[in-house]
Formats: C-alpha cells, structure tokens, sequence
C-alpha cells in the first residue's frame, strides 16, 4: 500500500515538476470554471466525460483514455483503443498516473474529482450545465483551440447551427410539450430550467406543466394522473434504465396505461422516444446532440 | 379512503364518475387502485411485523430492521441475474424463498442470545439488514443494476400504481388474512417454547407458518412498491399498548391502524407538492423513526 502511495506521490512530483512536452505552447481557454490555461496539441489526453469525448472524437481526437464503462455503441472503438481510467464518478488514479496524460478533462458526473485528477495532469472541467447549446458550443470552439482544428469545429457549429434552424421550423406552432424521464415503472417530469429543460429551448414546444422544480437532480415524481391532467399535445420521453442498459421494463411499458393512452400527444402519435444513452449520458456531445435534434426534427415534422 | 380516492393530480370530480368517463376512467385506473395498493401494504405489513414480533418475543423488531426486505431484494437480484425473462411468478417465489431463508436466519441466530437481552435482538437485526442490504448493493454494483436494486431497497412509494401494476399486493393481503385464522396459536407461541409446548403447539409448525407469513408480505411489498419503513415495527407497538397481547382481537385492528398510518403518508406526499409527488416512504421513514425512538425511550409496560 504505502509503495502505492509513493508511486502515486512520485507521479504527482514527476508532472508537477517536468516541464510539458518540448515547444508546447499554452492555450487560454473557458471553461465550466471559467478561463484556464491548457499546453496546445497535447498528446495524450485522458477523458472522464462522455459529452467531452462524443465532440473530441467528432473533431476527429482519439483520448487515450476513457472511462472503463463507456455505454454507447458508438464509443466502443474508441474505448478499445483507449487505456481504462475509471468510471464516470471515479478515477482510477493508480491507472492514470500509469497513463501519464498531458491533459485531462472531466465533467458532469466527474467534475468533483477535478482536484484529485489535477494531481497527476493539468486537468480541466469541461462540465455541460443546464444551458446544454450554449456549453456545447463553448466546448466545441474550446476543442478546436486546444487541439488546432479551429476549422473542423466552425464546420461542425454551422451544421448544429442548420440543424437548429431546421428544428425551429418544424416546431413552431406545435403546442406543448411534457418531458418525461421513466426509470422501470417510475415516472419523473423535467421542466424549463432543469437538465432537460433546453429540449423546450430547441423545439419551440412551450411547456405543458409549470411548477416543476428546476433543481430536481432526478426530477419531480409524477403520476400517470398528472401526465393525464397536464394533456400535452407532445410527449418526449427518454427511457433511463434503457440509457445505462439496466433491466426493467421499456418506457412505453411503463407509460402505455389508459391514462396516458388518452393524452393528446398520445391519441395524435405525439409520443418522442429520445435517443436516451445520448440524451442522458452526454447531452452536450456533439454526436449526441445533433442525434437528439434529427430525431426531434423527424418526429415534429411527421 | 374516501380522501385518497379525492386526491390525485388529475382534476376530476368523483361523485360524478356515473355521468363523467374521464372521471370513472381516472377512478378505476389510478386513484382507487393507488388506495387499495396503500391499503394492502399498510395491513400486510403491520401484520407481518406482529407475527415477527410473537416469532421472536421481542417488540423491537419488524420486516424491514431484521432483514427480511433486504432478502426479498437479494431473491430478486438473483434472479434477475440469473433468469432476466424470468416470469412475474418466478420472481415473486425466488423473493419470498428469499425473505423466508433471510427471517429464518435471523431467528435462529435471535435463539441463540440470552433472553434476558432485550436490546440485542434489534441491534442484532439492524446487523443482519445491513449486512445483507450490503451484499445486494455490492452484488448489484458488480453487475451495473444498483439504481435497479435502489427501487426495492430504498424508499417505497405509489405514484407509479395503476390498474394492473398492484395486483401482487393481494397476496401479502391474504397472507395477512391466513396469519389471522392462526392468531391464537401466534400469540402462544409469543409465551414461550414451554408454555406452549404445554398447552400441546407445534412450535415449529406455527414458526414455519409464521416465517410465510412474514416473508410473502414483504417480498409482494418490496417486489411492487420498494421499502415501506416502521410500519410493521411501530403499529403492532402502539396497538399493543392499547390492546394487549389477544391477537384474535387486536390482528384486525393492527391491520387497520397500517393501513390507515400508510395511507396518510400517502396523501401527505400527494398534496405537499401537489400535483408532484413526495414518496410515501420517506415521510414513513421520519414519522416511524420518531416514533420508535420514543418507544426505545419509554421502555413498554409489557416488556
């Protein structure tokens, strides 16, 4: 144990210490904890974010590490060719140190290990707040800056930039809209204001509740007789234990009662499946993120 | 019930489900099968927690402090592991084998103490609760499915029940029901292996009736609506106090007393918030507290 701890410790002394890799430059960049100074084109760089390593790998940067879980499908590649670093809520410091990045980026679920991370390399917090366009944004251009691929990242903003124009259309004068989070047979509802409170901000659906709480981590608790009073004209809904590949049972098992069989948005087929891995596990990635827009553009054009 | 069957987040006027559809539509699929759910749960398990209670002559023990809800949650764990399309009987039988095994264990190790100890057998429960909770969350971390597990072992509420997402709660009601045809020899067994040995009881017979009875209720509640706490260790107290040790008078009125604490959490949680909801669980989980702490303070009467 305490040859561990002095292998860590020596790590730490070793990146506090070295100088980074010849003829780096630094970079300014913001961050989720505002400016910070980052070495450019670093060559390893170990990622403990979802959203961050969904718009890296669409800039076309392979992150030499990655959680040991990564979820989705479309990681796997990359997560094969990555050295395993942790979890979403942990490091793995002993294999991180092992890895010896030149930077590090957490976010969301990690940002709280942002101080220990920061140990062993200059680590930046990378964190999509509740403004998910806005941060995903700042992200992406902060990417290009790091990585010098300023061009790739402009390409990749004007085609959000279409995308949302094409989702604005096809959403105006839809009506309302009710965000629903199933996990198994419970029900939670997300307002303006909360972690999926943008989805409203991108469509143009007004929210058919008011009242929710916009702090709820996990939403506010609902009953099919609320889905039912609130009638909305849509129903987006993001299945969570689907998302994290629980067992349980799908969210329109949950959701297909006669209650909410006799909603609006269900009677019309106003019923949107997000793609809920995206959805909840990298909401601000860039893959992610335009997935979610397709597949809200396709259900209100219908 | 009458005033859970008013309250819910639909707006709809009850006395008028003849002439409404909608009204008898939220009627029938929502608010009378949430009541009936509490109803259940609230009976089944302050009957389980009197059995519990005669099964081990202690008043400081119930279905959720000694273990039992915990292995129903192992049972499930298993088979959901093992047999993840497995069918709803399958699940329900692996549970209740389960919570048998886990209040057996129990038991044995509770015949195993001193009898004079009268806090070591709680303190021993919490123990074996812990312990097993631990194993099921260690289990469920290992294989990714703690916020699967989190729906049984942490706090139980009703706000996803409607028509035909209940129905399991029947057993545990008629379990209820079955402990109460055997009330009397419950209560014999309570005074003691020679007592009743005297007065010609199987003791054993009774114990295995008793351990049934004990983990259907808590493996349908688990297994449907999550942990329910304090009501099987508080009302059979408070009931006790009032009424004595007769079970075949005082079962009936426990059944109602646990229904009745449930069902005013319930619709605690359905208006604070109003119309989101608070679980009905964790309201439990601070009145029952309170309460048993002042039961632990006041050391009861009949000990």
């Amino acid at each position: 144990m305490r040859g561990l701890a002095l292998s860590g410790l020596m790590a730490a002394a070793l990146a506090a210490f070295t100088p980074l890799s010849a003829g780096a430059a630094d970079v300014t960049v913001a961050t989720a904890q505002g400016e910070a100074s980052v070495p450019q084109n670093p060559a390893k760089v170990a990622v403990f974010d979802l959203s961050a390593a969904d718009t890296l790998l669409a800039l076309g940067v392979q992150p030499a590490g990655l959680p040991d879980k990564v979820y989705l499908k479309r990681f796997d590649d990359a997560a094969g060719a990555a050295t395993k670093i942790g979890t979403l809520f942990e490091p793995n410091l002993e294999a991180l140190a092992g890895l010896g990045p030149d930077l590090a980026i957490v976010g969301g679920r990690s940002a709280t290990q942002r101080e220990a991370v920061a140990k062993l390399a200059p680590t930046i917090d990378m964190t999509i707040g509740t403004d998910v366009l806005a941060d995903a944004r700042a992200r992406l251009d902060a990417y290009g800056k790091v990585f010098g691929k300023e061009a790739d990242a402009a390409a990749l903003a004007k085609t959000l930039d279409e995308k949302l124009a094409g989702l604005k259309d096809a959403g105006a004068g839809k009506g309302t809209a009710l965000f629903v989070m199933t996990n198994g047979n419970k029900m939670a509802a997300y307002g303006p204001g909360s972690r999926f409170g943008w989805l409203h901000d991108v469509t143009g659906l007004a929210p058919a509740a008011t009242g929710l709480d916009p702090a709820a981590g996990h939403g506010d608790a609902i009953s099919h007789e609320f889905i039912a009073q609130t009638d909305p004209d849509w129903l987006l809904v993001m299945d969570r234990s689907a998302a994290v590949g629980e067992e349980g049972p799908s969210a329109e098992a949950t959701l297909k009662t006669p209650l909410v069989e006799g909603t609006k948005a269900w009677k019309a087929g106003h019923v949107v499946y997000l793609p809920s891995g995206d959805l909840y596990l990298s909401p601000g990635g860039y893959t992610a993120l335009t997935g979610i827009l397709d597949s809200l553009t396709a259900a209100l054009k219908g | 019930m009458l005033a859970s069957l008013m309250v819910g987040a639909a707006r709809i006027d009850p006395l008028a489900a003849g002439r409404d559809p909608r009204a008898a539509l939220v009627l029938m699929e929502s608010r009378l099968p949430r009541t009936l759910a509490v109803v259940l749960t609230g009976a089944a398990l302050s009957v389980a927690g009197v059995i519990m209670q005669a099964l081990v002559r202690n008043r400081f023990v119930g279905p959720d402090t000694v273990g039992t809800s915990e292995s129903a949650a192992l049972g499930l764990l298993g088979v959901t592991l093992i047999a993840p399309g497995a069918a709803v009987w399958v699940k329900m039988l692996a549970a209740s084998l389960a919570a048998m095994a886990g209040t057996a264990l129990f038991v044995a190790v509770i015949r195993r103490l001193p009898p004079r100890e009268i806090m070591l057998v709680p303190i021993v429960g919490l123990v074996l609760s812990g312990v097993i909770g631990s194993l099921v969350l260690f289990v469920a971390w290992q294989f990714d499915l703690v916020q699967l597990v989190s729906a049984w072992l942490f706090v139980g509420e009703f706000s996803g029940v409607v028509a035909g997402r209940y129905e399991l709660l029947w057993i545990a009601g008629a379990a209820a029901l079955l402990a109460w045809f055997a009330a009397d020899r419950f209560a014999i067994l309570a005074l003691g292996d020679q007592v009743a040995a005297g007065l010609g009881l199987r003791a054993e017979a009774v114990m295995r009736l008793g351990l049934l009875v004990v983990a259907l209720c808590s493996a349908m509640v688990v297994s449907t609506v999550g942990m329910i706490p304090f009501v099987g260790l508080v009302v059979p107290n408070i009931v006790a106090r009032l009424m004595g040790d007769n079970l075949r008078a005082s079962l009936p009125v426990v059944a109602i007393s646990g229904a009745a604490l449930v069902l005013a959490c319930d619709l605690f949680g359905r208006l604070v918030r109003y119309p989101h909801e608070i679980p009905a669980g964790s309201i439990l989980g601070v009145v029952g507290a309170a309460v048993f702490l002042t039961l632990l303070w006041r050391v009861p009467a009949r000990g």
